[in-house]
């Protein structure tokens, strides 16, 4: 992963606290130590035990020399790296099955920016559930409100889903499939 | 509860009631637990016994340079070769990344039984080797590290994992509840108050909840699947009718989320409630059975109940001897002279109060955590009839 400037031991391990705070804490800005954030939280995540689709060959290269990339179609995959708002069909992605949900795919998704403040973003975001004291609101630029839309689509049938990390710089949100999300 | 159904591949019980394996205290989870536990050292160390004598052989770790068998030869090890040997925090990373994706889903589906990879590790078998991987695929150098074996810093169990993350992750040892980031513990929940920056890891026996009406895993893991959790109703509702109350001492189940039955692992039932909209992240980690499940923060835990038999904690008839508690979790010990008294389990609170009385389990933060409402009248022998027996 230094190909990528990632500490493959400490980088790694503070960015996958930043993904155990923004899982438990759905709606705060975590931060990892390097940018792009989707990146690093690839490199935390991603070996050959699992399948990854993504269309960033720099990340595809520096999994590939360590032996840690086994491409796979969307459908299949359990990581889905998506760059942009309709880069990828999510309706085709993995939400596992009710006796294994924990099947259902990751979604890393880059976005432009997120912020606290959702009056300051394109799109502004509440979250309830889980992990969140009543409601927990954040800004998000680059993701469009369908796309919000189609996530909470992909989580109708709880535990069944997909759990999806936003990531834009250092920032990461995540948006587990036990959170309701509605745009505000 | 009734005990039928043992399954094949539940090997840690035998039929009377003495695990063989990972939990150690079989008397805790079984029916008919003496509401005060009489938990001593001497036990301790017979269960370790037990432990070392009964276990299972294992395959070697795969684990660069030696292979130790226990943290005092992989200890030895670093000494001798330098942690230059080892991986930073002993696993490797690709162990790692295999913890880290179970815990982030177990985050993800609160109360659900994630399937992970576990690795063998140099503990006695069955002695939280799955909690220290996932302690140690969390800690970091800026870390605090407090472990805990039933409510004790100081067993040989707790010191051996506190050495181990303090060797290979050059992490900061603690006792001091307040000061940890990251809470590796065995059947207890610290008294002092959990905050929103502190994880706790609580090493898991059994994971299931269900193996008690049936020891099928396939069957209870459709039963999960569906939500169909109506033979762990009958089997509460004939223990009420059997026992006048819901005889279960410790791993009292729960529901998470109002979606998954759950076992909080073995701690009291005293520290059952303190996981209902928790400020602090519980990752529950189970070695021998390969399961990472969770409970994330503001998250609903409830107790199964029925309006008539509600869920109560446990209640003790006398303060404690040391301190004088009388709102803590208390377990019975014998002095040296043959005397029984009443003691904090939790010892580093305990020692706390015995320097300032006074001290308040949420003495570290300075808003309402909601703790405090938990508290039922202290001594409450005169009502208690006998709890639990
Ligand atoms: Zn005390």
């Amino acid at each position: 992963m230094r190909a990528l400037g990632i500490d493959p031991v400490g980088d790694v391990r503070a960015t996958f606290r930043a993904l155990v705070d923004a899982t438990a804490r759905p709606g705060t800005i975590q931060s990892t130590p390097t940018a792009p954030a989707d990146r690093a939280v690839l490199a935390t995540l991603v070996d050959h035990e699992v399948g990854l689709y993504t269309e960033d060959d720099r990340v595809a290269d520096a999994l590939s020399s360590e032996g840690r990339l086994e491409r796979a179609a969307v459908a299949d995959a359990d990581v889905v790296h998506v760059d942009g708002a309709g880069a990828v069909d999510l309706e085709a992605v993995s939400r596992g099955t009710l006796k294994e949900p924990s099947d259902g795919a990751s979604i890393v998704y880059r976005v432009d920016a997120l912020r606290e403040d959702p009056a300051a973003s394109r799109l502004g975001v509440a979250v309830s559930g889980p992990g969140v004291p009543s409601e927990r609101t954040f800004g998000v630029d680059g993701l469009t409100a369908d796309e919000l839309a189609a996530f909470e689509e992909l989580t109708v049938d709880f535990p069944r889903g997909v759990d999806v990390v936003l990531a834009a710089d250092r920032a990461i949100v995540g948006l587990p499939r036990s959170v309701d999300t509605e745009v505000r | 509860m009734t005990d039928r159904g043992e399954s094949d591949d539940d090997t840690l019980r035998t039929g009377d009631g003495v695990d063989a394996g990972e939990s150690s205290t079989a008397a805790e989870t079984e029916a008919g637990e003496s509401t005060t536990g009489t938990e001593t050292d001497a036990e301790d160390e017979t269960r370790e016994g037990l432990e070392s004598d009964g276990g299972v052989s294992e395959p070697a770790p795969s684990s660069p340079g030696v292979a130790p068998e226990s943290v005092d030869g992989l200890l030895e090890g670093v000494e001798s070769a330098g942690i230059e040997g080892y991986n930073y925090a002993y696993l490797d990373e690709h162990t790692k990344r295999e913890v880290r994706r179970a815990t982030l889903k177990a985050i993800a589906i609160p109360g659900h039984q994630v399937p992970f990879a576990s690795r063998e590790m140099p503990l006695a078998r069955g002695w939280g080797t799955g909690g220290i991987q996932v302690s140690l695929s969390l800690l970091g150098p800026d870390d605090t590290f407090k472990v805990i074996d039933q409510g004790s810093d100081e067993s040989v169990n707790a010191a051996n994992i506190r050495r181990l993350a303090e060797t290979t992750a050059n992490v900061d040892p603690t006792r001091d509840t307040t000061a940890a980031s990251i809470i590796q513990t065995r059947h207890r929940i610290p008294e002092e108050v959990l905050t929103d920056e502190q994880i706790l890891v609580l090493q898991v026996p059994t994971t299931d909840p269900l193996r008690k009406v049936d020891g099928s895993d396939d069957r209870n893991r459709r039963r999960h699947a569906h939500q169909n959790y109506s033979k762990m109703w009958v089997s509460l509702y004939e223990n009420v009718v059997e026992w006048d109350e819901i005889q279960i001492g410790a791993a009292y189940p729960v529901l998470v989320n109002g979606r998954y039955l759950m076992s909080p692992s073995p701690i009291p039932r005293w520290d059952t409630p303190k996981l209902h909209q928790a400020e602090t992240l519980f990752l529950f980690a189970a070695g021998r059975e390969a399961r990472i499940y969770a409970v994330p923060p503001h998250t609903d835990v409830e107790p199964l109940a029925f309006e008539d038999k509600r869920f109560q904690r446990e209640r003790f008839p006398e303060a404690c001897a040391l301190c004088g508690s009388t709102d803590t979790y208390r377990t019975e010990v014998e002095t040296d002279d043959g005397k029984r008294l009443y003691a904090c389990n939790d010892t580093s609170f305990c020692e706390k109060r015995q320097r300032d009385p006074s001290i308040q389990k949420a003495h570290h933060v300075d808003r309402d955590v909601g703790w405090e409402r938990l508290e039922e009248p202290a001594v409450d022998a005169a009502n208690d009839g006998g709890e639990g027996r």
